[in-house]
């Protein structure tokens, strides 16, 4: 059998030597352009013939291909049929690879699952009375035709463009639109909801936007949300899904906006969300997560048409939920397990995202348990006296010295109040000196000397110890009980993660990798997290920041049907463990509430 | 030289405030050999440690961890000293209570401290654990003739079922036998106020405070 070598990959691929070069690459799940479906119509499955005999160059493609590519030896694979071994190269359209501007994206194909194609409809004659519908399937390949398609068209002959989605032709559009494929990849956090516009056709991010989770006036966890639920079963469901369905519409106008862009022009939205974002979205019934044993209305993912749900994009867009393991672990945490490429892992690595909810995923040598905790919302700057949101005048860092306190302000102003890097800094450097002992308590004043640094840094409140972060102006305190709600949080992530390992036999030292997902985890620096014990300090230098992976996930999701199925397969396989069940967790939260020895 | 009785119980005392779990097993049993009565040694050793924990939970100095690991230390000593309590020391009629999680929670952590707080205020307790289905609140505490019944939660979506509990209470007219207590981080005075439970406090020192007035044994 010949050969084909890919370059740049250098991957080397036996063929049989029967049909095009396209399907040959097609069918190795290599991923070329191919709008016309290999017709000779399109001239865009282009390659180039780095070396090897290949038959020569046809006049449909002296007409499509310019003297130029022609001499740099690019042809259309679908009208190139190979013999023998060759070298090739995949253009710029191969669309391998790492578009994404953030976070950390693993190298995959490109296969979404909608595409366009181009048709040329015939004008029918009375020896051709080939039907409108056979037409459009013979030259797209597709199984099916929507109904809505048939219903919506007239037999005009001309170049037309069908849609794609899996094998079904659900559009038909008039002239050539291959040129407008976009996608939106959505993240819908507890907090806030990210969405991406992204171009189908290459792959590229083209802008995003970011906003609050609008459902924050019906509170702001997910236990106070589905409480509203509970509270209000004439329209709470309805309220809830507006909320979020109002804001991602809001989203996909901004963005379509930003990039000048059509909201027809998007056909699919994909969405990586908590199990209970899940639910609100599509309007289904949340309360059986709130309320013990846990069990969730519905897990796998979801296909279903934008409109069902209120969605404003193309007429016959999608939207693609990604699948979820449980109510505490949701398709976000799925989404980060995949993007991290959890199941390929040799070794041992954990996954974790660190927000209200804690969800912490164990691979052992590519097997997944995974398991959520309760940590609050300290870590995000709520419950703590001076807490604020990372905004300007937040303060995001803290120095202790002996000359005093350094605060560094987000945006350089007098300091207004902590955000959550902030109140990790500022625990971490209490321990650091000592001013904060092990077991979470403020040093007593009176074991001070007086001309210690320190002794003026804690100031007495009736017999409570505060310490003074700022006294200009504004004072700013770190009290005793915003230690104890970081305590909290620290006890229930630790603990999730030490039961993990526990169950899976392993030891924190057998860890070769501690992946922290999340855009609140990407700005808490690794001194903090281990400073303070959340992460224990044999794991400092493992650490790598992958980003918001739940909307890497939806975006992967948006431009590979492969990718969704894997995920899929992944859900099922994740393993969950429900904390609270597990003999003697009140006891390992308890030693892990322990701040680590300085 | 044999320590003297007051030294023991310092000890007994000071080995639960520093969560001495191993050393307070010699301290009880050294306080035994010695003679010295045994519901003293329970009374002013351990449950004063304990007590003297509280006061530091109340100041913000020691945290639910520690306060779990002073009754560790408590019990430690209670193993050895109660099996020698004299019978009709025992006997003595304790108030009773139940106590448990409602149902669709599952974190008891804080049910669990004030258990062991309310033991060691002398409460005959009744733990019914976790996720307890809301009716067994009622029937328990009709079937032991308990004094107080204490319910707690942490979440938002769970609480209802303590208003239930006192609805149940009412439907069977047996609302006035019973002392109704709730806690857990959602639950507020207003909220106690409007599903008309008897008492609301924010921490388990607090929650002992309350109920040794509510049962008349403060």
């Amino acid at each position: 059998m010949p050969e084909i070598r890919i370059q740049p990959s250098g991957k080397i691929y036996r063929y049989e030597a029967e049909g095009s070069l396209l399907e040959i690459l097609l069918a190795q799940k290599i991923f070329v352009d191919n709008p016309c479906n290999g017709k000779g119509v399109c001239g865009k499955c282009r390659v180039r013939i780095v070396s090897g005999e290949v038959p020569d160059v046809t006049e449909t493609e002296k007409k499509l291909l310019g003297k130029e590519e022609l001499e740099e030896g690019i042809r259309l694979s679908c009208l190139v049929k190979p013999e023998h071994d060759l070298v090739i190269e995949l253009l710029e359209k191969e669309r391998k690879g790492k578009v994404l501007t953030e976070g950390y994206v693993p190298e995959f194909y490109f296969d979404p699952d909608v595409k366009k194609k181009t048709v040329e409809i015939r004008k029918p004659t009375l020896s051709d009375q080939t039907p409108y519908e056979d037409q459009i399937r013979e030259q797209t390949g597709a199984r099916h035709i929507a109904y809505s398609v048939l219903r919506d068209h007239s037999f005009v002959p001309g170049v037309q463009t069908a849609v794609l989605y899996k094998d079904e032709v659900i559009r038909i559009e008039e002239g050539d639109t291959t040129d407008h494929l976009c996608g939106v990849a959505i993240d819908i956090g507890t907090t806030t909801v990210v969405c991406s516009l992204v171009d189908i056709t290459s792959g590229k991010e083209i802008t995003n936007a970011s906003m609050i989770n609008a459902q924050k006036h019906f509170g702001l966890d997910v236990l106070t949300r589905i409480t509203y639920e509970l509270e209000h079963p004439e329209d709470g469901i309805e309220q809830l899904q507006k909320a979020i369905v109002d804001s991602i519409n809001e989203m996909i106008g901004e963005i379509c906006r930003k990039a000048g862009i059509a909201i027809e022009s998007v056909y699919e939205i994909t969405v990586g969300a908590n199990c209970t974002m899940m639910h609100m979205l599509l309007g289904v019934d949340a309360t059986s997560i709130g309320k013990a044993p846990y069990a969730p209305m519905f897990v796998k993912a979801r296909e279903l048409d934008a409109k069902e749900i209120g969605i404003h994009a193309a007429e016959c867009a999608r939207v693609y939920c990604l699948p979820s393991v449980s109510s505490y672990i949701g398709a976000d945490i799925v989404a980060g397990a995949y993007v991290c490429q959890l199941k390929k892992e040799t070794g041992n690595v954990l996954f974790i995202d660190i927000g209200t909810n804690g969800e912490i995923v164990l691979s052992k040598g590519g097997k997944l348990l995974s398991c959520s905790c309760a940590a609050g919302p300290a870590l995000e700057g709520m419950n703590i006296s001076s807490g604020m949101r990372a905004a300007d005048g937040a303060i995001e860092d803290v120095k202790i010295t002996e000359h005093g306190v350094e605060l560094t302000v987000i945006g350089g102003e007098q300091p207004a109040g902590i955000c959550g890097s902030g109140i990790l800094a500022v625990v971490k450097e209490l321990l650091r000196h000592g001013i904060v002992t092990k077991s979470g308590a403020f040093i007593k004043k009176k074991k001070l000397d007086e001309s210690d640094y320190r002794y003026d840094m804690i100031q007495m409140n009736g017999i409570k110890r505060e310490f003074i972060m700022t006294n200009e102006q504004k004072k700013l305190l770190i009290t005793q009980g915003d230690v104890r709600q970081v305590q909290l949080a620290k006890g229930a992530i630790l603990s999730g993660f030490t039961a993990l390992l526990e169950k899976a036999g392993i030891e924190m030292k057998d860890l070769n990798k501690v992946m922290i997902a999340g855009q609140f985890g990407a700005h808490l620096p690794a001194d903090s997290l281990t400073g303070t014990g959340i992460l224990p300090k044999e794991v400092e230098d493992k650490l790598v920041y992958v980003g918001n992976s739940s909307k890497t996930g939806a975006y992967m999701a948006l431009m590979s049907g492969t990718v969704k199925k894997e995920m899929e397969e992944l859900a099922k396989e994740m393993d969950y463990m429900e904390l609270g069940a597990t003999e003697g967790y009140e006891r390992l939260f308890s030693d892990c509430l322990l701040f680590p020895e300085v | 030289m044999a320590k003297s009785k007051e030294e023991l119980l310092e000890q007994l005392s000071d080995c639960v405030l520093e969560m001495e779990e191993e050393d307070v097993v010699d301290v009880a049993t050294e306080y035994l050999e010695a003679g010295y009565p045994v519901l003293d040694g329970i009374m002013e050793g351990l449950v004063d440690g304990m007590n003297r924990a509280s006061v530091l939970y109340d100041e913000e100095e020691y945290f639910v961890t520690d306060l779990l690991l002073c009754s560790d230390a408590m019990y430690a000593g209670l193993d050895i000293l109660k099996p020698h309590l004299p019978a009709d020391d025992s006997a003595q009629e304790k108030p009773k209570a139940i106590i448990g999680v409602v149902e669709g929670d599952t974190h008891d952590i804080g049910k669990n401290l004030v258990k062991i707080m309310m033991d060691t205020a002398g409460f005959e307790m009744y733990d019914l654990g976790r996720d307890v289905p809301l009716d067994a609140f009622v029937d328990k505490a009709v079937e032991v003739g308990a004094t107080l019944i204490c319910m707690s939660t942490l979440m938002t979506t769970t609480m209802g079922g303590m208003k239930t509990v006192i609805d149940m209470l009412k439907e069977r007219g047996i609302r006035d036998r019973f002392k109704v207590m709730i806690g857990g981080s959602p639950i507020s005075q207003k909220y106690c106020d409007e599903i008309g439970a008897d008492c609301y406090t924010g921490n388990a020192v607090d929650a002992v405070k309350a109920a040794k007035k509510l049962a008349g044994i403060a």
